[in-house]
């Protein structure tokens, strides 16, 4: 067994990690990194729908990823057990490594829900390159037609968005009422509903698939709960992801969903940091413990991770579910809080046949946000909502058409950005 | 250090030629008149005037110091030009997720339908000298400067 030691130790290498060495190395500028990733080789995971459906002829992230000679990565590698008291991991590749601080992003892995027939050929998950490969391979092998989609939620949607452009037949099979149920409302996922619609997606809510039937060995269909028959070459689980925690229950770190961190992203024990969709950290406007498995928070939460790790003591605000995506034409952006339970929220809508934009406002801040069709300006209300201005001032403007930064208080303005004479 | 667009808001007139000279400068004939009249789909002007009662102001794209379009982007298609420190889209890399649309503060990142959806955005004209936006304005109402 080779020993090495590391001054960092970092479990998994993807979009928190690298904010993570980012930070760590314009603190510690001399230290040693060691990251392990179980992949082959580096890319950006939120490109694969993309991928598949063939719009860009890679899936390889093109932002700056901290490539010195101090930081070392091992791909194909896993963690076979982690000692966090005494600080030493062994890895699947016999290395035995002691490391000073480390941080877990071992991000997430598919939810699979206990469906007869699901070792047939022809069903898939969809979160990692290899999926990709496999249903791209798949595909060219059987020249496969028919795809059921199961969960109209964000993956499956970006799933259905990748299919789209490759002329097949889709169905999208969502057991709650309505698509997209965390980001949307029901108006707005009804805008969402008849753009699929219009692109020739059929859609099946308030149903689930209870078996999958296989003819010769291949799959045929799938049966619904329902008792509904729908024929399927291909079917995609895309119920959604739970933090990658199982390689962790037989430590000491304390698990809830996910890896519960302090605001410094530091879990239970000293020294170990988590970071991305592995984390569970705190909602920035509810305070509320929650696993926010996006991009955007990967970067923040990696960044104050690496910050805290390497000495610079910086704390999380707290994380803030948004996400964005376009399927059949129809773009949408939600942000935070979307579905109030509280009486005390207002809701202010305003809406022709393409658009439809809803503000929640609580305590004259906006804690809710969504856009669908016109999308550009949603930044500002989001950036509002991150700052937690109150909007007493430039209520009436709000979701005026020419609304933008001019409505807003000049102090505001005048300090959104750093650097002399930029301001607006 | 990297040169910047700067906003007078006391000199804007709200006229508008700062939109229509950002057009014509990311169309693809440069003519005004085949611009607006010929090209499908119609180019996008990268900044735009607001207006409020009396005040007005050209915006376009602040180029951050700390970007969250940059951090959010998931391709990298979003970066920092290494030599004149402006925030840039490249086009190529872009898949039109709209997470960059959702990060900016300042929303001035517009959707373009090209050959594929892409991010619009100021790019300060190519750094060619002085931004059409800039070079077009009548009353000085948006410079250029180091700072």
């Amino acid at each position: 067994m080779k020993k090495i030691e590391t001054d960092y130790f970092i479990v998994g290498y993807s979009v928190a990690s690298w904010w993570c060495i980012k930070s760590i190395v314009e603190n510690d500028s001399f230290c040693c990194i060691q990251a392990i990733s179980d992949e082959k080789t580096v890319y950006s995971r939120p490109l694969i729908t993309y991928g598949l459906g063939k719009t860009i002829n890679s899936i390889a992230y093109h932002g700056t990823l901290e490539e010195s000679s101090q930081v070392q990565v091992r791909y194909e590698t896993k963690v076979k057990q982690l000692d966090v008291n005494r600080k030493l991991a062994f890895l699947s590749d016999e290395t035995e490594i002691t490391f000073n601080k480390a941080l877990i992003a071992s991000g997430g892995v598919p939810i699979l829900p206990e469906i007869s027939g699901h070792e047939i050929p022809g069903i898939f998950t969809f979160t990692r390159r290899k999926d990709m490969a496999n249903i791209d391979a798949f595909m060219k092998k059987n020249s496969s037609k028919n795809i059921v989609i199961l969960g109209g939620g964000f993956i499956g949607l970006k799933t259905c968005e990748a299919m789209m452009s490759m002329n097949k037949n889709l169905t999208l099979i969502e057991l709650a009422p309505r698509l997209l149920q965390n980001m949307l409302d029901e108006e707005g996922s009804y805008y969402l509903e008849k753009s699929l619609l219009r692109s020739g997606v059929h859609i099946i809510k308030e149903d689930t698939i209870v078996s999958f039937e296989n003819e010769k060995g291949k799959l045929s269909d799938v049966l619904l709960k329902s008792g509904r028959r729908i024929p399927a070459d291909i079917a995609v689980m895309a119920i959604g992801v739970r933090p990658n925690v199982d390689w962790l229950r037989s430590s000491n770190i304390k698990i809830n969903r996910g890896i519960l961190v302090d605001e410094y992203q530091q879990s239970s024990c000293p020294g170990i940091y988590a970071a991305g969709d592995v984390a569970e950290t705190c909602h920035l406007l509810t305070g509320e413990r929650n696993v926010v498995a996006i991009w955007p928070e990967a970067v923040n939460q990696g960044r104050i991770a690496g910050w805290n790790m390497s000495g610079r003591v910086v704390s999380y605000l707290g994380s803030l579910p948004m996400n964005a995506v376009e399927v059949g034409e129809k773009a949408l952006v939600s942000a935070g809080i979307v579905n109030p339970t509280d009486d005390n929220c207002e809701i202010i809508i305003k809406k022709d046949r393409e658009n439809y934009k809803k503000l929640v406002i609580k305590d004259d801040c906006i804690v809710g946000v969504i856009f669908i069709g016109d999308i550009e300006k949603s930044g500002i209300y989001i950036n509002l909502m991150r700052q937690k201005l109150p909007v007493q001032a430039f209520f009436d403007k709000l979701l005026e058409p020419n609304f933008g930064l001019i409505n807003l208080p000049t102090r505001y303005r005048k300090h959104l950005v750093k650097g002399a004479g930029i301001e607006v | 250090m990297m040169k910047k667009i700067v906003i007078h808001e006391e000199y804007c007139i709200g006229c508008r030629l700062c939109e229509i000279q950002c057009l014509v400068k990311h169309s693809s004939s440069g003519k005004i008149i085949k611009a607006f009249r010929e090209e499908y789909p119609r180019p996008i002007s990268r900044v735009h005037v607001e207006e409020e009662g009396y005040l007005s102001f050209a915006l376009q794209c602040r180029h951050c110091e700390d970007a969250t379009c940059i951090e959010n982007c998931m391709t990298g298609a979003m970066h920092r030009d290494e030599k004149s420190g402006a925030v840039i889209c490249d086009e190529e890399k872009c898949v039109g997720c709209w997470m960059c649309i959702m990060s900016c503060p300042f929303g001035v990142i517009q959707r373009e339908k090209k050959e594929r959806k892409i991010a619009s955005k100021c790019d300060l004209c190519g750094n060619d000298g002085e931004p059409a936006c800039v070079a077009n304005c009548p009353n000085e109402a948006l410079s250029y400067e180091e700072n």
